[in-house]
């Protein structure tokens, strides 16, 4: 049985794959398409949207639902630092790596999403924010969160990369590194109360649409509900990313880790739709259940996530494949829930549908695109998969051979 | 490694000190303390009383509108009318025609920009953007503050705001009560100034209020719930409707009488000086603190056994 005991690149395989220029390709059309945009605008061919339906995919695919998918820097990192579940800690460098590049990659969309940008330059003007603006606390939240924390929280795989592969410049990075881990614990705490006050806020935001969104979404507690989503769906991607290196790089697993990322998952599932059905009791919609046109999209969701989780509880939860079909469910089913007060229940005006375009789409998996790449070479060129001090020792004689001189093992004790 | 309890006040301290200097400057602002008021018109608040029952549907006001406001007008139907399928970037005023199927009744009616007294666009606003006037309410769009994020048109309960959905400098579009075209010297707006059959009226709130509510007393039976929409509506709007078919049926949605930022109380108060962020900052800085130096012990016990650098 594997252990997880620290990063190990995966080594061994070309960056340059034919993936790598297919994302590439699909990129390069995004960005022609992006500069379309900014010089004709948002509406008529670019996009589907319109003045009844003033938000597309760009907002609600690419920031509400892939940020909620890019949650597990903050989920895995409270449960590994804060209430100290160390069998976390293997797959931190995993969680953070995703959420980085969701939310860099989100907040680039947005930057393309708005008519604007140019205004944005207030956020650093704070006499001229207004504190009322569920938009404005995920504005200066988000931004925060992402450059300065989150950007912070995967220097130490780059730190590393210096040492190991540019021995001049080994003393800088090993003072870096010191001085980071002085302050580690002031910027993980900043790490997880951003995001817990932003990923709310995106719930925030549809309070504002009052009875346009149906009223099996629409609640109080919308906040609430959508980080909490958030915190469910941060781990299946975590636990998604580690299957899937499994599958492309045959690394091994850690089971007991593995188990553990279940129980949270499944355990926050369950109080997530509890707390859902208890709302929409307590509200006093109870029947909407059952006669609401929008009930069978709730119910999909419900089922989705709750049965997903469900299996994972189970025995047959334990074997890979079925675990990682349960997690792509349960995926499937946060994001629909995360897009569902935005579009799927969004009652527009006049009965107005939304349909995005094919520019639209494409500039939308462009962006998502950016992310897998960058993800895809920072796993082949930096400790991010988890993997056992063997994989590491094996790691360390293949790159000895291929880059003669460079030293992976056998290093002085460092102390903190 | 345990922590004593003098470990825990100084690392709480030290945790609070950054958020805490945040939660003095956002108190120092004057919109937190009235976060909770209940919002009232201002005292010379203007507006607008339409009444539907005397719309004839000649639709002039949508010409003088866009003519006060230097607009466009939107003939893209057919090339000569201006005939806008609904408010856009072009209008800000616009007459419609409600119909049953039958042909057995009908109504026109008149949208523009409500001005809310407590509007849901300027709360969603990021950096207000949209803002209302503080003598006369009129909520007026400052285009040097809009990141055109289209929050408002979400926010907006009656649909009203319209963005620019063609060029790269993009505008929202809104009713103003013309305050550029009589800052420039007319006495009342585009709309009223023209209306034949003075359906639509302007002046202060209060007076329109009472205007209209002579009218429902001096015609019982005539106006639909023998109410004024826009009194309570939406914490109230400074555009004031009277009709004899449904409000629901002129484009003036049922939003109960609570206004549309009312619904993010309970999030406010979460936010209440940043107190709650700043404590939960302060107690996972104390319990990651914690958890950290105890990681850190056991990285370097571990890099003596296996030799291997240790990863943070």
């Amino acid at each position: 049985m594997t252990r997880w005991e620290r990063s190990v690149p995966v080594y061994g395989v070309p960056v340059l794959t034919r993936g790598f220029w297919a994302l590439l390709a699909l990129i390069v059309v995004g960005l022609i398409l992006t500069a379309i945009r900014e010089v004709v605008g948002i509406g008529g061919a670019i996009s589907g949207m319109s003045d009844p339906f003033a938000w597309g995919l760009w907002k609600t695919f690419n920031v509400m639902v892939l940020t909620g998918l890019g949650s597990g820097g903050f989920a895995v990192g409270i449960a590994a630092w804060v209430f100290n579940n160390k069998k976390l800690h293997s797959v931190m460098r995993v969680a953070l790596l995703t959420s980085c590049l969701a939310y860099w990659t989100g907040l680039c969309m947005l930057g393309v999403d708005v008519g604007r940008p140019w205004n944005f330059y207030w956020v650093v003007m704070p006499w001229t924010w207004n504190l009322h603006s569920p938009l404005l606390e995920i504005a200066v939240c988000m931004s925060l969160y992402a450059s300065v924390p989150l950007f912070l929280e995967n220097l130490p795989p780059l730190f590393e990369y210096i040492i190991y592969e540019w021995p001049q410049w080994r003393g800088i990075a090993e003072f870096c590194e010191k001085c980071m881990a002085k302050v580690y614990p002031f910027i993980i705490g900043l790490a997880y109360i951003l995001p817990i006050m932003h990923q709310s806020s995106l719930g925030a935001l549809m309070i504002l649409g009052g009875n346009r969104v149906n009223t099996l979404w629409q609640t109080p507690f919308l906040p609430l509900i959508y980080v909490w989503a958030a915190g469910f769906l941060g781990y299946n991607c975590v636990v998604l990313c580690v299957l899937l290196a499994k599958l492309a790089w045959k690394r091994d697993v850690d089971p007991e880790v593995l188990a553990e990322l279940n129980k949270l998952t499944v355990w926050i599932v369950y109080s997530w739709t509890a707390f859902r059905f208890l709302d929409i009791i307590f509200r006093g919609k109870i029947a909407h259940l059952f006669t609401d046109p929008y009930a069978l999209l709730f119910w999909t969701e419900t089922a989705l996530i709750f049965g997903s989780a469900y299996v994972l509880s189970t025995e047959k939860g334990k074997k890979l494949s079925t675990m990682f079909m349960a997690h792509a469910v349960c995926a499937l089913g946060g994001m629909i829930y995360r897009f569902s007060p935005t579009t799927l229940a969004f009652h527009a005006k006049d009965g107005a549908t939304y349909f995005p375009s094919a520019i639209e789409l494409i500039v939308s998996l462009s962006f998502v695109a950016i992310a897998v790449l960058a993800y895809l070479v920072a796993v082949k060129k930096l400790a991010i998969l988890p993997g056992s001090n063997a994989d590491w020792l094996k790691m360390a004689k293949y790159e000895e051979q291929v880059k003669p001189g460079i030293q992976l093992t056998g290093y002085a004790p460092v102390e903190h | 490694m345990a922590m004593t309890r003098r470990e825990a006040f100084k690392n709480l301290a030290k945790g609070s000190l950054p958020l805490l200097a945040a939660g003095c400057v956002s108190t120092a602002l004057p919109e937190v303390a009235h976060a909770e008021e209940e919002k009232v018109a201002p005292k010379g608040a203007l507006g607008l009383l339409y009444d539907a029952t005397k719309c004839v549907g000649c639709k002039s006001c949508m010409v003088a509108c866009s003519a006060a406001n230097d607009l466009k007008p939107d003939t893209r139907a057919d090339g000569i009318h201006q005939a806008p399928p609904a408010l856009n970037y072009f209008t800000k005023n616009i007459i419609k025609l409600y119909r049953t199927a039958d042909g057995s009744d009908h109504s026109y009616f008149k949208q523009q920009c409500m001005h809310c007294v407590d509007p849901g666009c300027m709360n969603a606003c990021m950096f207000g953007g949209l803002r209302k006037d503080a003598e006369t309410g009129v909520v007026w769009w400052l285009g040097s503050k809009c990141v055109g994020c289209r929050y408002c048109e979400i926010a907006c309960p009656f649909h009203i705001p319209a963005f620019q959905w063609d060029g790269f400098n993009p505008k929202i579009v809104k009713c103003e009560l013309c305050r550029d075209h009589i800052a420039k010297g007319a006495k009342q707006p585009g709309c009223t100034e023209v209306c034949p059959t003075n359906a639509v009226i302007y002046g202060k709130r209060e007076d329109l209020l009472k205007e209209a509510k002579s009218r429902i007393a001096a015609n019982p039976g005539k106006y639909f719930e023998e109410r004024v929409y826009g009194e309570h509506d939406a914490g109230g709007t400074q555009v004031l409707y009277l009709s004899r078919v449904g409000f629901d049926k002129i484009g003036l949605p049922e939003v109960g009488e609570n206004s549309i930022p009312s619904g993010l109380k309970y999030s406010h108060m979460l936010y209440k000086w940043l107190a709650l962020p700043v404590a939960l900052y302060a107690g996972m800085v104390a319990f990651a603190g914690k958890n950290f130096k105890q990681h850190s012990h056991h990285l370097v016990e571990d890099q003596k056994k296996t030799g291997l650098r240790p990863q943070l």
